[in-house]
């Protein structure tokens, strides 16, 4: 188990956006937390990523408790945030080489480059590249510190589904590399592709948690049936299943 | 350490490439240096004349009635330091006067006049003249017109750009710690470039020192450039240590840029921050003495200003730069900068905050 999420929470205010979270992911799985805009999926990511103070419950990862470690826990970890840019005027190899010394690393760009494919824009800055290549190229950035985990927040967010298949290429090539990947969607087919378990998030709890076979499964089980059946069924009958609407809605 | 070298590197890469910072810290002062240089406001201003010996009162009353005159501004000191100042090309005429004179004593008055500043010399000599004839006059004894001799004083010809260069300089070192740190700041705050950076084991002081070195460094460039192109097209006559300029330099610009982070601190968006800015500097540089002596004034107002940074700055830089003042004698504006670095930091500590 390299990460370990126990009863997290987090209030706004009035809001709970983060209710009582637990949850735990191995090591090189790719773990999915799925669900609509406003669940809690950036909130429960950001504090296990540090980056916002955790009100209750604990997080462990690779031993580590976050909320006492958050220096050894950086260390460790390789983040990409929903919404985020670089310095301007620096190309993608000089950022490369900032970011990691950042961690004390002195890294090879071409080779971080090419993990996701842009090894020929190494000279380019971020704002010429195309949407798809600058996730892609935020991806990069989240490896700089050849991290253990690397949590992905809506990493295909608004690309095209050719981008989006690109980045999943990339996310599977850096799990087959031995790293973990934590990642948050609201895209069902992306869940059941490219995740081996998923969580399904829901106004801050988590309502399942298991690998997208297995939830199909069990849903079948109980007797569900499709209206027009093209298969039996997929994850967003699961998902409405479980939250009672529809994941778009919101 | 070596993570502050290479930010700071990278800082002054992404720097360099900006135009927009290229031109509001190096070319827009050379503008102004250039455009005011050639254009000459130098026109009559008051007369200096110091008056020099006869601490006795008939000396005093000579001054008194010189003072009298609209266009004249008298200053009493010892003859070695009068002649100091006027050799410093801050007096038009200095008086020596023997020991109890009056216009009837007979005794010779010797008068030192700048070599540099022919016309205000000869209207400074034309009043003097007529005071001393007045008053001779007035007294019906006197056995005649006062004898003068006049001992011509080789002394610095000082000219309006020998006065503004160090204060454009100063000028500029203000506007890019205060505009570019706020502005910089706040853009990459917005953008979310620092929340990114936040989840690196990167500490924030790594940040903000990586940040003031860069920003230092521009602040010598600026002064080098400056003084350069000064000496070079305007045969500005420096004559100070280029240390010492450097020492008032940075210490300004560490005000500069600790104001430039408090305002970063409270501003929340871009588009507050040039408004803010704005109110900051712009008195300081319409009043703290950039462009105009500050004498010119209305009192109550000069000694409000007397306390700007850009004040003390100025007027340091433009000690060193135009007498070659050192350091010590330049205590007062150390001072006056170092307490409001104190502050300013304090402030900038305060407000601070990455998101
Ligand atoms: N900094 C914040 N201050 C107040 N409310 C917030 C803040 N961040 C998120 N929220 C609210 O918390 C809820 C969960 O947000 P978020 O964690 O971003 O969900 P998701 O990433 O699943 O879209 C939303 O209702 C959002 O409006
Ligand atoms: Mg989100």
């Amino acid at each position: 188990m390299i990460l370990a999420v126990d009863n997290l929470c987090k209030r706004y205010g009035d809001l709970v956006a983060v209710d009582r979270v637990s949850f735990s992911v191995r090591r090189q799985e790719i773990f999915g937390i799925l669900g609509p805009n406003g669940a809690g999926k950036t909130s429960t990511l950001e504090m296990i990523e540090t980056l916002r103070p955790i009100d209750s419950g604990t997080v462990t990862l690779d031993g580590l408790d976050v909320g006492r470690h958050p220096r050894q826990v950086q260390q460790r970890i390789g983040v990409q945030l929903q919404t985020t840019s670089f310095f301007e005027k620096l190309n993608l190899r000089e950022l490369l080489l900032l970011l990691g010394e950042l961690y004390g690393r002195s890294v090879d760009p071409v080779q971080l480059l090419s993990e996701v494919d842009l090894q020929d824009r190494a000279k380019a800055q971020v704002e010429q590249l195309s949407g798809g290549q600058q996730h892609r190229f935020s991806v990069a950035a989240a490896l700089v510190n050849d991290p253990l985990l690397v949590f992905l927040d809506e990493p295909t967010t608004g690309l095209d589904p050719q981008a989006r298949r690109h980045l999943w290429g990339v996310i599977r090539r850096i799990r087959s590399e031995g790293k973990t990947v934590v990642l948050t969607t609201h895209y069902m087919e992306e869940a059941e592709e490219l995740c081996d378990r998923v969580a399904i998030m829901d106004r801050g709890r988590i309502v399942a948690d298991a690998p997208p076979p297995k939830l199909i499964g069990d849903l079948l089980a109980s007797g569900f049936k499709k209206e027009r059946v093209e298969r039996l069924a997929n994850l967003e009958d699961v998902f409405l299943h479980l939250t009672g609407h529809a994941l778009q809605e919101e | 350490m070596r993570l502050r070298w290479k930010l700071t590197v990278a800082s002054l890469k992404m720097f360099t490439r900006q135009k927009e910072a290229i031109i509001w810290t190096m070319l827009l002062p050379l503008f102004m240096v250039f455009l005011f240089g050639f254009v000459s406001f130098e026109g009559l201003g008051k007369i200096r004349i110091g008056v020099a010996g006869g601490e006795d009162e008939p000396a005093g009353q000579l001054a008194g009635q010189l003072g009298e005159v609209r266009t004249v501004q008298v200053t009493r000191g010892s003859e070695s330091s009068e002649l100091e100042q006027l050799t410093a090309g801050k007096r038009h005429l200095v008086l020596v006067l023997p020991e109890q004179f009056h216009a009837a004593s007979g005794k010779e008055l010797r008068v030192l006049v700048n070599d540099g500043t022919p016309e205000e010399t000869q209207l400074g000599l034309l009043i003097l003249r007529k005071v001393l004839d007045d008053e001779t006059f007035r007294m019906h004894t006197a056995p005649g017109r006062v004898p003068m001799t006049l001992q011509s004083v080789a002394s610095r010809r000082s000219s309006y750009i020998d006065f503004l260069l160090p204060g454009v300089l100063s000028l500029a070192i203000m506007q890019s710690g205060i505009f570019g740190v706020a502005f910089g700041f706040v853009a990459l705050r917005k953008r979310g470039v620092l929340r990114r950076l936040s989840v690196t084991p990167m500490r924030p002081q790594d940040f903000i020192a990586a940040q003031v070195a860069m920003r230092l460094m521009v602040l010598l460039t600026q002064i080098v450039v400056l003084v350069g192109v000064g000496i070079v097209f305007f045969d500005l006559q420096f004559l100070g240590s280029l240390l010492d300029l450097f020492a008032m330099g940075l210490l300004g610009g560490a005000v500069f840029l600790a104001i430039g982070f408090f305002l970063a601190g409270i501003a929340r968006t871009e588009d507050q921050v040039v408004p803010l800015a704005n109110v900051v500097s712009l008195p300081m540089m319409l009043l703290s003495g950039v462009f105009f002596s500050r004498s010119n004034l209305p009192e109550p107002v000069r000694l409000v200003t007397e306390f700007f940074p850009l004040t003390y700055l100025a007027d340091g830089m433009r000690s060193i730069v135009l007498e070659g003042s050192t350091l010590p004698a330049l205590w007062l504006q150390l001072a006056g900068l170092a307490l409001w670095s104190i502050v300013s930091v304090w402030a900038a500590v305060k407000v601070f905050r990455w998101e």
